[in-house]
């Protein structure tokens, strides 16, 4: 029993690091309906580039930390650019494989800029443990539960509260009707891209930070953890995200404990797997629309 | 031909059977991120067949298909309902669920005093169908070539067919076929059994090239190339998949001087290639021109005479 609750415990903590890159999916995908793939490489970018600053220059963590963030955003941009931008907009398809070679080419801008294997990341936080009762807690990883919830609490503001949330919504609605309403598209758009890419890099920030180290491995991964998270609580629902990434974790450190260290990926797949075929919406996400319903509409 | 020229010739053609899987998906408006799983499937059904029970290598290249096909219908049975986004990542989990459980699997028979069979994270070895016949490079290659011109004459049979037009119909608006009465759950069904076997063919193919097949090579990555390969080449037509291929494969690995940069030229490249070219090099319009310039050459030609 004390297993179970500190594996409980422990996904949970992993959930929230998924939590955070499932929020900036989730907005890429709710808003624009488009698959960006490079999500995960622009954050790898940028914190290459804070690495690079720290292997390099013994710097304060804030100047990483800030570099890391305006990396990640400038890489978003140009991604936003090159794939989105400029791509036709009936073309989504060739958005999406266009931001897969854009994922490709960043990640090789990123190990040229830092060749070895692993390098060690700077920590922001006050590491530590402390224990309620039989149970082991991380200081970090508490911070970062945190900051996922602040974070939704902040975006849903921002979505719901805002001219620019409301210009972001109409677009998602439709961004032709939101055209001739007077929305500046494009900017709203870039506006969006470079918010999501901050999202991401405090995300991938906050995950390096605990982890204190970095491998080419992490746009992949990023990339992937959020993917599974978004679909698993729903896609283009924030507090999807958040769920989506705690059950996540939850069942990776389930897996991990009672299968096996080789059944941890699988059967997150396997319970992706079965949720996309027994209930596509997620946990959170909208009912997908009926055949039935389509044609409704369109007529 | 030198070892390595025929090494990279065979490595275009046995892709561009995954290219071409990819590819016959997204003319029926399906984006999957995960045809190499038919591909290792294949790789590892055909392997199995010959190199542990000694059958003849048509009959693991049928196996191979056979498995790989029936999977694909299986789990386009399950998840092709679902449509767009939802199906890319389905099929994306369940290509890594076949790379995860291959990675775990281990079946082996003894052969000849050897255990012979898939062997969980360190592959699988010893398909030496090629050494034990005593087949060369070169013909190995010519195999490839040959199961790639029949599949391409298929693609171009069913191109003409009814079938095909059903296809192209699917991707364009999927809604207004099934208003004109088209069961298109079926037909797509049918289209992933297809995508699926021709994704074994080149799956089994690879595995008696190289004599050995590890999971770690059918991981997403194949299958994005995959599906950029037709991206780049055009949408229009099965040639389209093979000279995306032909481009990635082919022309970088010519061009040395950009090696160590490959992905940083071959990205921007295509990004920009993808602005001008949203469907490819051969897209529908483009093929539908020289389709016309050609026939019309034909006629004038036969006035002429």
């Amino acid at each position: 029993m004390i297993d179970f609750v500190q594996n409980t415990v422990d996904g949970i903590m992993f959930g929230s690091s998924y939590a955070l890159l499932a929020i900036g999916f989730t907005i890429v995908f709710g808003v624009m309906r488009r698959l960006n793939l490079a999500f995960g490489a622009t954050i790898m970018l940028g914190a290459y580039a804070g690495t690079w600053l720290h292997v390099h220059y013994q710097v304060n963590v804030l100047v990483i930390a800030l570099t890391t963030l305006a990396c990640t955003v400038l890489a978003g941009i140009y991604v936003e650019r090159l794939c989105f931008r400029a791509v036709r907009r009936d073309a989504a398809l060739a958005s999406m494989v266009s931001s897969f070679v854009i994922w490709m080419q960043l990640e090789e801008v990123a190990v040229h800029l830092l060749p070895e294997r692993t390098y060690p990341f700077p920590s922001l936080f006050v590491a530590g443990s402390f224990e309620i009762g039989p149970f082991l807690f991380r200081a970090e990883q508490i911070t970062m539960l945190l900051l996922a919830v602040v974070m939704v609490g902040a975006l849903h503001l921002l979505l719901h509260r805002t001219r620019y949330g409301l210009a972001l919504r109409a677009m998602s609605e439709n961004p032709q009707a939101a055209g001739y309403m007077g929305i500046h598209t494009e900017w709203v758009m870039l506006c969006a891209f470079a918010l999501v890419s901050l999202v991401g890099g405090v995300a991938g920030y906050a995950i390096l930070a605990t982890d204190e180290q970095i491998t080419p491995y992490f746009g992949l991964w990023a990339t992937f953890k959020g993917l599974i998270a978004m679909m698993l609580g729903g896609m283009g629902s924030l507090p999807g995200a958040i769920v989506g990434g705690l059950v996540l974790g939850m069942v990776e450190a389930h897996s991990q404990w009672y299968l096996g260290n080789e059944y941890k990926d699988l059967s997150a797949y396997v319970l992706l797997f079965a949720m996309l075929v027994l209930r596509p919406g997620g946990f959170m996400g909208q009912r997908i629309l009926s055949r039935e319903e389509l044609a409704f509409r369109r007529v | 031909m030198d070892g390595y020229v025929i090494t990279v010739l065979s490595n275009i053609g046995m892709i561009s059977f995954i290219a071409l899987s990819a590819y016959l998906l997204l003319v029926t408006g399906e984006i999957s991120f995960g045809q190499q799983a038919y591909f290792g499937l294949g790789a590892y059904a055909a392997g199995a067949a010959t190199a542990m029970f000694g059958l003849p290598i048509w009959a693991g290249i049928l196996i191979g298909v056979g498995a790989a096909a029936l999977v694909a219908m299986v789990v386009g049975a399950l998840t092709l309902r679902l449509g767009g986004l939802y199906f890319s990542i389905s099929t994306l989990a369940f290509a890594e669920m076949v790379r995860l459980i291959l990675l775990t699997a281990e079946v082996q028979v003894e052969v000849d005093g050897e255990m012979v069979g898939p062997d969980g994270a360190n592959g699988f070895h010893d398909i030496r169908w090629m050494f034990e016949r005593d087949i060369s490079l070169a013909e190995f290659m010519l195999i490839i070539y040959c199961l790639l011109a029949l599949v391409l004459i298929v693609l171009a049979l069913v191109e003409r067919s009814r079938l095909g037009s059903v296809f192209r119909m699917l991707g364009s608006d999927d809604l207004l076929a099934e208003m004109q009465g088209i069961n298109t759950v079926r037909y797509r069904i049918l289209a992933a059994g297809m995508a699926g076997g021709i994704a074994g063919i080149g799956g089994s193919l690879y595995a008696h090239f190289t004599t050995y097949v590890e999971p770690q090579f059918f991981n997403v990555m194949l299958g994005v190339h995959a599906l950029a390969y037709g991206l780049i080449g055009g949408l229009g037509t099965a040639f389209g998949p093979l000279i995306g291929v032909a481009i990635d494969i082919g022309f970088l690995e010519a061009v040395r001087f950009i090696q160590g940069y490959r992905m940083i030229v071959f990205g921007g490249l295509v990004a920009v290639l993808l602005i001008f070219m949203p469907r490819g090099i051969l897209d529908e319009d483009r093929v539908h021109r020289l389709k016309g310039w050609f026939s019309r050459r034909r006629h004038a030609g036969t006035r002429g005479n």
